[in-house]
């Protein structure tokens, strides 16, 4: 029984529905519409195929979460290893306190010729957004069916358009924080027109049971180029849902790394279309849960065009009682010749308790691919562990640089050299603490 | 001064007693050589030694420098001094072997309460050990083992032993899979550690590695026993007539 908390966004769509930003327009017809669809089919259970192994519905009606407050004042932003992991390179920040802009702890000024960032309420007259935020990618729906919940009820978010060919100078760096207890609601658009590039770091960092509800949108021109980093390191009260939905005309790349260092229950989404030729997207992760936590990928990437690449790697530790999903779907439409698709997903126990359930899909319409999908889930070689101890190096000390040297692969992937450093030893370090 | 005084010592793998009491004394300083069949048990002998999981002791007792090598956990024999170059030496793939020699030597050196080497000093001590081996720049940036050749593995092991410099060294077959370069290469790595403070147990099945590693005393081990104890001049002996005498299930 989900009833008390999808009643509490009907609710909290109908208290607000005339302050939320777009009320003058198209999107306040298409919140109607969102909210609708999403009071018709509630929040996903088990029983969908898509959400078979995270209850978000049982999640969210236990952990009774009330919209987050607005906070205006003052607010001391977090010092962790993980807030502070991309400090040392030059960018643009843009900060978000329970899901809200602000500017007075931002700082994005001097931008290039071409390029806009705006926060939500100021494009959505624009076109481009509409496009990007009316957008379906699913035909199941059960997964993109959140969207919905999104649509209806987002407050804030960043909008990035870069113009024909400009490069971004530096990378945008968005940092959310959850100050307090309680949902936010963000939809963030990224528009890279022709031959355009940018690099997008995103940080997600909160000590409270609050929910990040985190759908973000984008759009690559003909051979744009996006990077995007995201970490994630939220307390283990927390839920997140984000969903990245992309559509890549020809020759575009978008790779995408995320790393999940803490989370409650989290689902990542990721929607890849390729709508031209010679595209490509790397669709990457590394993540190390404990306790209870809950971490479920959720990944599909549709090659309705010939001659694109797709690459998707997942690698994760699991202690405690921890729970590892990897979801992931490489369609192949029947015209799609020459489509070159990866998708890996590994994963370690270090407990017996811990547990991976691990879905990688292909469905292939067409004859001249290359496709290659595959899971393994194992935990650490006893004869390994004890090469290493017979050279002097102790247990806990030996366990760590398996594992590290494990994570390695993936932590690879990651698209920006000075933030894969960061990332990389941001890892180590939370090993070193970490009583894995 | 006694290294090594193992005594009476029961082992048992899966249940299987395996090694079915063994003596044996080693003084500081001392080579000994351990010959025997295929499945004899000295594999098990030096796995016990380097306290791997899995081999239960259900009699006797092993002193090391005096202490109760039992009592000791993996990295605190390796600490202590004890090193194993392995038969089989182990595939490490994502960890590089230059990141793996500098935890282990500084692991061993905290333990000991030695400060740790930094990064340059820890550089400069590799390639000069590792030069007289002919283990190469490129074989150190790669993962630990992994793409080794079989005498490559071995040369690292010995490599990682002159690091360590362990007190008691045990060495599993270091001459199998040797070339003949290889294995003058490996003598002459293994003779440059003799010294009277270190002891050496040589497990081989070949009289020709004890040509270059003269050992000081020969043992030979059958069915979990040592049956035959001698000077050098044993494996000599062995090299023409066999295990046969020793009523060996010789391979
Ligand atoms: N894990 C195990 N389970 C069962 N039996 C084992 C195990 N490990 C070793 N043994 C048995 O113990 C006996 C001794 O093996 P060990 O490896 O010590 O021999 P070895 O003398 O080193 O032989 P080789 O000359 O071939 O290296 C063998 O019969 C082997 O099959
Ligand atoms: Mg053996």
């Amino acid at each position: 029984m989900t009833e008390n908390a999808t009643r509490r966004f009907i609710e909290d769509y109908e208290a607000r529905r005339e302050v939320l930003p777009g009320v003058d327009g198209w999107l306040s017809r298409h919140r109607e519409g969102a909210i609708r669809d999403f009071a018709g089919v509630g929040l996903p259970h088990r029983r969908l195929e898509e959400w078979k192994y995270t209850d978000l519905g049982r999640v969210l009606e236990k952990a009774g979460i009330e919209p987050a407050p607005l906070l205006e004042g003052a607010v001391l932003l977090p010092e962790s290893r993980s807030a502070a992991v991309f400090e040392t390179i030059d960018r643009h920040v843009l900060v978000f306190v329970n899901g809200r802009y602000r500017a007075d702890l931002s700082k994005a000024a001097r931008l290039p010729k071409g390029v806009e960032i705006h926060s939500l309420g100021d494009v959505l007259h624009e076109q481009w957004a509409k496009d990007l935020v009316e957008r379906r990618f699913d035909e199941k729906r059960q997964a993109e069916s959140i969207v919905d919940l999104n649509t209806a009820l987002m407050s804030d978010g960043a909008c990035l358009r870069v113009r024909k060919g400009v490069k971004l100078d530096k990378p945008l760096h968005l940092f959310f924080f959850s100050a307090d207890a309680g949902a936010s609601h963000c939809r963030n658009l990224v528009l890279l027109e022709d031959e355009a590039e940018a690099t997008i770091l995103e940080t997600h960092l909160g000590e409270k049971a609050s929910l990040a509800d985190l759908v973000l949108d984008i759009s690559l021109g003909v051979g744009a180029r996006l990077n995007h980093i995201k970490l994630q390191d939220e307390a283990e009260s927390s839920v997140h849902i984000a969903t990245m939905r992309a559509r890549l005309a020809a020759q575009a790349r978008l790779s995408s790394f995320t790393l999940t260092l803490g989370c409650g229950t989290s689902r990542g989404q990721s929607f890849v279309l390729f709508a031209g030729e010679g595209a490509e997207a790397n669709i990457d992760g590394a993540y190390a849960l404990k306790g209870a936590q809950h971490l479920d990928q959720f990944c599909v990437i549709d090659h309705a065009v010939p001659s694109c690449n797709s690459h998707t790697l997942f690698k994760g530790v699991l202690d405690g009682e921890s729970e590892g999903v990897f979801q992931g779907k490489v369609i192949v439409r029947p015209h799609a010749q020459k489509t070159d698709g990866r998708q890996m997903t590994h994963a370690l126990l270090l407990s017996r308790d811990a547990s991976m359930n691990a879905k990688p899909e292909l469905e292939i319409y067409a004859d001249d691919v290359q496709c290659a999908h595959g899971s393994t889930v194992g935990e650490l070689s006893k004869d390994a562990l004890f090469y290493l101890q017979s050279r002097g190096i102790p247990e806990a000390e030996a366990r760590r640089l398996l594992v590290l040297a494990f994570l390695d692969e993936a932590l690879d992937l990651a698209p920006h050299d000075e933030a894969r450093e960061s990332l990389r030893r941001l890892v180590s370090d939370w090993f070193a603490e970490a009583d894995i | 001064m006694s290294m090594l005084e193992i005594k009476n010592l029961h082992v048992n793998v899966a249940g299987k007693e395996i090694l079915k009491g063994i003596d044996l004394s080693i003084a500081a300083g001392e080579v000994h050589a351990i010959m025997g069949p295929n499945g004899s048990g000295k594999s098990t002998l030096s796995y016990v030694l380097a306290g791997r999981g899995g081999y239960e002791v259900t009699e006797g007792s092993i002193r090391f420098k005096g202490k109760d090598l039992l009592e000791m956990s993996v990295d605190e024999r390796a600490a202590a001094g004890v090193f194993l170059a392995f038969q089989y030496p182990l595939e490490i793939p994502g960890v590089t072997t230059m990141t793996f020699l500098k935890t282990a030597l500084n692991a061993q050196r905290k333990a000991r309460g030695e400060e740790e080497l930094d990064a340059v000093r820890f550089l400069k001590l590799v390639r000069e050990k590792a030069k007289p081996l002919n283990v190469t720049d490129d074989m150190l940036k790669r993962a630990l083992n992994v793409g080794y050749s079989g005498g490559e593995k071995k040369r690292a092991e010995v490599l990682q032993m002159s690091l360590l410099e362990p007190s008691l060294a045990v060495l599993d077959e270091t001459d199998s899979g040797l070339d003949i370069d290889a294995l003058k290469t490996v003598a002459e790595g293994v003779n440059a550690l003799r010294s009277p403070e270190r002891s050496m147990i040589v497990i081989t099945h070949y009289q020709r590695l004890l040509d270059y590693i003269v050992p000081d005393v020969v043992h030979v081990l059958s069915q979990g026993r040592i049956v035959k104890t001698g000077g050098k001049e044993l494996a000599l002996e062995l090299e023409k007539s066999g295990y046969a005498e020793y009523g060996a299930d010789a391979a």
